[in-house]
């Protein structure tokens, strides 16, 4: 193979390191997102027997957001195979123990059970929040997007900009604010 | 449409009496078969049989078909030389003084004069035609791809591909490599005898120059030091100096890394390439331009193989 060849031949089949943030995300909706960069399937020379997934760090993995009553309904379910070893954790209770699982798992269960499916998992990488050894951070090339951008919350502004804030109404002098 | 009637009814007459259905096997049968395959397995590695040795052989008609097959118009006597190698004509003359002949004579000529002016020929005609089809290629890629086309195995492939193999009169067999090249030259070298040299032309590219065909013409030559060439090339055609810039990577501290390097001349991209180092994707990048200049890249407009060659004027 000509040195021209091989160029092309590694160029083609570079694996590329992405970064996603998951601050006030929704897991199970940004699973199916960071699967596609997993899998390979967001390349054009994309089959699932040929090796071309990428790697993906998830940063932040504390800052999740579930919808709805989620954090007290979603139940997770574990068995330890011996009678009576049945486990149903809450999905605050997990993420409280660990707060790259509900992540993990949701990335998990997105995925087509195939074999390769652990393999594939093992390009994933999560942190719970955005310390990430330098080594892992010069590899990444790429960021994927957020679904939903990220609300600004009125504490997190500080007074005097928030004094600037152009006010609709004012309330009177002598309104009791509770 | 008649004639076919008639065939057609011959052979619904045909009483099937030597071939009566059976529907059994002999029992002899197998275990035959079953000796006859023990006993080739236990002798050693026959040698290939001589096709010349057949009873069928009939060379005269062989090398007629030879001159249909190929369209061409040999002279036959020039052709009959052309096969006819120095070591038969030895051996030849060896089996007749064994066998008593006091002045052992033989009233054929061998093919040395045609291999040296045909391999002559064939030389000159290949750098023609390269030059002509790759004319912006330097000398050093052309001579390379000329090596290569010249090279003995090249040139065996071509002649056993016209069927030379069971026509060549030489002391050994198996026909070698060796013999089978000399063969395709001294071809050459009877055709310009026999017709000229233009045509001679047409046959070396019909059936040596098409093995370039769909080759990777990089991998049989490449400079070896690209970045200085394409500087070179760059500053020659358009008075300016190149620079290479890193465009992208991925997975830098991996055993996968990746590097894109472009090149630019005077902020106008010419063309990028990928490589495992900086430094050799930066060499890449330089081959990947020059190969898209001097016509080698396999995204490059093919070969052509219908070009005439004017080699007499």
């Amino acid at each position: 193979m000509s040195l021209l060849r091989k160029g092309q031949q590694w160029g083609t089949f570079a694996c590329v390191w992405h970064i996603f943030d998951a601050t006030w995300q929704d897991p199970f909706k940004s699973a199916h997102l960071i699967k596609k960069y997993l899998i390979g399937l967001h390349k054009p020379i994309y089959h699932p027997l040929n090796q071309c997934g990428d790697h993906v760090i998830v940063i932040n993995s504390k800052e999740i957001a579930l919808r709805g009553d989620h954090w007290q309904k979603r139940v997770y379910f574990h068995h330890t195979g011996y009678h009576g070893g049945a486990t149903w954790t809450l999905a605050w209770e997990l993420h409280s123990k660990d707060p790259t699982m509900i992540v993990k798992k949701a990335i998990y269960s997105a995925m087509d059970g195939t074999l390769q499916r652990r393999f594939t998992m093992q390009r994933l990488h999560i942190f719970p929040d955005d310390n990430v050894p330098k080594e892992m951070l010069e590899n990444v090339s790429n960021q994927i997007k957020q679904l939903r951008p990220v609300p600004n919350r009125l504490y997190e502004i500080p007074q005097e900009e928030r004094d600037k804030i152009p006010r609709l109404i004012q309330y009177p002098s002598d309104y009791q604010l509770k | 449409m008649n004639g076919l009637q008639l065939y057609l009814q011959s052979l619904l007459n045909i009483k099937h009496v030597n071939y009566g259905g059976y529907r059994y096997i002999k029992r002899w049968v197998s275990p035959t078969q079953k000796e006859i395959t023990r006993r080739k397995r236990r002798l050693p590695p026959q040698s290939e049989s001589k096709r010349s040795n057949f009873i069928d052989w009939n060379r005269n008609s062989e090398i007629y078909a030879f001159n249909t097959r190929l369209s061409e118009k040999f002279d036959t006597e020039k052709l009959n030389q052309a096969f006819t190698h120095k070591s038969y004509i030895v051996a030849e003359l060896k089996k007749q003084q064994e066998m008593g002949i006091e002045e052992p004579k033989l009233d054929i000529s061998h093919n040395e004069e045609y291999i040296e002016k045909g391999r002559e020929i064939t030389s000159e005609i290949v750098k023609k035609y390269l030059n002509r089809s790759l004319p912006r290629l330097p000398e050093v890629g052309i001579m390379a791809l000329h090596d290569y086309l010249m090279s003995e195995q090249m040139l065996a492939t071509a002649s056993s591909h016209i069927g030379t193999k069971d026509i060549i009169l030489t002391s050994e067999h198996p026909v070698s490599q060796q013999t089978l090249a000399q063969t395709f030259v001294a071809l050459v070298g009877a055709l310009v005898e026999s017709i000229n040299v233009d045509h001679a032309s047409a046959f070396v590219r019909d059936f040596l120059i098409v093995g370039l065909a769909n080759k990777d013409l990089t991998e049989i030559w490449c400079p070896t030091k690209p970045f200085e060439l394409l500087n070179d090339v760059i500053d020659a055609e358009r008075k300016m100096s190149i620079e290479a810039r890193l465009i992208g990577q991925a997975g830098k501290n991996t055993i996968l890394s990746v590097y894109h390097v472009g090149i630019y001349a005077n902020k106008e991209y010419l063309g990028s390439g990928f490589g495992e180092t900086i430094a050799e994707a930066k060499d890449v990048a330089a081959i990947n331009i020059l190969a898209q200049i001097y016509g080698l890249h396999h995204t490059s407009q093919p070969l052509r193989f219908n070009e005439e060659l004017n080699v007499s004027a």
